[in-house]
């Protein structure tokens, strides 16, 4: 469990300064896979060196399993740290080492017996799916391989939290992918709580079960995936999401909308996993009076589960239509649209 | 009086044997020194694992010091010192004493640059894994670095089979002496010419070595 407790970072920059956190106040709960998004510059990196002291806080507190690592003394700050993983972008391997050392290198920087570093190290390269590359140098490895070692060696003393600065943003879709459906691996089975900060959305969706959107420092909206995705608040976060999942009705089916005359009857149908939208909808013009025109439609997956809006005309009597409106709101939610707001 | 090079040939193994000896023993004893103190420049400079402003300027203002003087002033400027450390101020022990004091800042800057190229999320990551600023300069600077240190020390060697060339005012001995004394101010030019090949030779060798030594550690 990490506690952010109106966390605030400050350097110094040209004598002004520069608050990189700014307040941030929010909990990791255990065995959770948390997010962090925001562009580059926002202070995502900032703000996870913080939770193993690789950046001391200026104001605020950050609490790791209850405990304020500030006040240990440095020799038990280090015996923290063992329990607390770290990947990065850019892998950070020793080059000079093969895949074996580079996991077996935080073990036997405790002094663990070799014949136990051994099994352990084998143990960790099995789960990552590298037992055959053991015994090579991390410059003969893809992207993907080097970040699995990455993972392996962060998993080698067994902690019981991770995390992944910018895990998969030197990885290509297919690589971060698998990458993605490794982490969610390391969670569910070792239940490991996973801090990830990134600034691709769909790196997000693909595994997180909550997520914070920062920008300039601050949290500035955070939630489950599903509330981010469906009912974005902020500008910045609307935009992240538009990143996977355009929301806006394209120009033409608007202009289409304006030339057929004022009183339609047009609504955005958001809904979530395959129970929802096609059915519904199809049900609705079976029970009642109206035709269901689609105009334009996104479905995208979130963890797995199809997620996505459609973009409807209800062509029938307005009473009718009404009646439609109060049945499917049982199931999915619906908005009006009208010809100049998307 | 024309010497033939045949009847020399002693005399010019025992020079190169000279020279090998004072180039091996300086490099050694330089490197002693210089190891620590690069090390010590890349770890209390700013950012550094434990920065510390004024022992990085006492240590780095020392290093440009003896940087700054030219080999040929340091031999004769340290005689008392040298004196004072190995109870003579001539012959090849002798010699070895100004090589040391002019290749061991060298070697510290050489070390310090090569500790730099390790790459800093290396660190970071060492530091994240709970390493102390002793392990991570044992177990992640130094062999993260050593091929590349290794290649640096090839390029100190080469100064100091140049620099050793000198040390015939201290009455040295070695091939630059030999040089010197024979094919330059009594114009034996067979002799002067096997005494440079000799030289060429020693370079050559001793750069092939750092590029293989240097290759193999990075692949180890
Ligand atoms: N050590 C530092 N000294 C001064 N400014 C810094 C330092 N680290 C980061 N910053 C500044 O803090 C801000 C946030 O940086 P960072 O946390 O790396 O953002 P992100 O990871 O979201 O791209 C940036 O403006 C950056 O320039
Ligand atoms: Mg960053």
């Amino acid at each position: 469990m990490i506690q952010f407790e109106k966390v605030s970072k400050v350097y110094q920059h040209n004598g002004n300064d520069l608050r990189a956190v700014d307040g941030v106040d929010f909990t990791v709960h255990k065995g959770e896979i948390f997010g962090v998004i925001g562009f580059s510059g926002a202070g995502k990196s900032t703000l996870i060196r913080l939770v193993n002291l690789l950046e001391r806080p200026t104001e605020g507190r950050v609490l790791v399993n209850g405990e304020d690592l500030t006040q240990l003394p440095k020799p038990d700050l280090r015996k923290v740290r063992k329990r607390i993983g770290m990947i990065f972008q850019h892998f950070n391997l020793l080059e000079s080492k093969t895949v074996h050392h580079n996991v077996a290198f935080p073990l036997s920087l405790s002094g663990t017996p070799k014949k136990e570093v051994d099994q352990r190290v084998n143990e960790i390269l099995e789960f990552v799916g590298l037992s055959d590359k053991a015994k090579q140098y991390p410059e003969e490895l893809s992207g993907g391989q080097k970040q699995r070692v990455g993972i392996a060696r962060a998993l080698a003393t067994s902690p019981d939290i991770l995390l992944c600065d910018e895990a998969t943003s030197a990885l290509d879709p297919e690589t971060t992918k698998s990458i993605l459906k490794l982490l969610q691996k390391v969670r569910d089975e070792y239940g490991i709580t996973i801090l990830m900060i990134t600034h691709e959305m769909n790196v997000v969706r693909e595994v997180c079960d909550r997520i914070a959107v920062m920008e300039s420092g601050k949290v500035i909206e955070k939630g489950s995936i599903f509330d981010l995705f469906s009912n974005p608040q902020h500008p910045t976060t609307q935009n992240f999401v538009r990143t996977v999942m355009e929301n806006d009705i394209p120009a033409s089916i608007l202009n289409g909308i304006e030339e057929r005359g004022a009183s339609r009857n047009i609504y955005r149908v958001t809904f979530v996993d395959e129970s929802a939208g096609q059915p519904v909808l199809s049900q609705v013009a079976k029970k009642f009076d109206v035709e269901v025109n689609v105009l334009f439609g996104q479905i995208t997956e979130l963890q797995g589960i199809p997620f996505g809006h459609l973009v409807v005309e209800l062509q029938g009597e307005d009473q009718e239509v009404l009646r439609v409106i109060n049945h499917i709101q049982q199931t999915v939610s619906v908005q009006e649209v009208t010809s100049n707001a998307g | 009086m024309q010497v033939n090079l045949m009847d020399f040939w002693p005399r010019i193994w025992e020079a190169t044997y000279q020279t090998l000896l004072m180039v091996g023993i300086s490099l050694l004893a330089a490197t002693l020194i210089g190891l620590p103190l690069g090390i010590i420049l890349v770890v209390t400079r700013q950012g550094g694992l434990l920065e510390n402003k004024p022992v990085f300027n006492a240590f780095s203002t020392v290093v440009n010091f003896f940087r700054s003087i030219p080999f040929i002033i340091l031999l004769v400027a340290i005689l008392p010192f040298t004196r004072f450390v190995v109870g003579s101020s001539i012959g090849t022990a002798a010699a070895v004493v100004p090589l040391v004091i002019f290749s061991a800042p060298y070697i510290a800057r050489l070390v310090e640059s090569s500790l730099l190229e390790v790459k800093p999320g290396v660190i970071e990551a060492a530091e994240a894994m709970g390493a102390s600023p002793w392990q991570i300069i044992r177990r992640v600077y130094i062999p993260e670095g050593l091929s590349s240190i290794v290649l640096n020390l090839t390029i100190a060697t080469i100064g100091l089979v140049g620099a050793s060339a000198m040390a015939g005012f201290v009455g040295g001995g070695g091939l630059g002496d030999l040089a010197i004394s024979y094919g330059y101010q009594r114009f034996e030019t067979d002799i002067m010419i096997a005494t440079v090949l000799l030289l060429v030779l020693i370079v050559q060798i001793t750069q092939t070595i750092g590029n293989f030594a240097s290759k193999k550690i990075r692949r180890q």
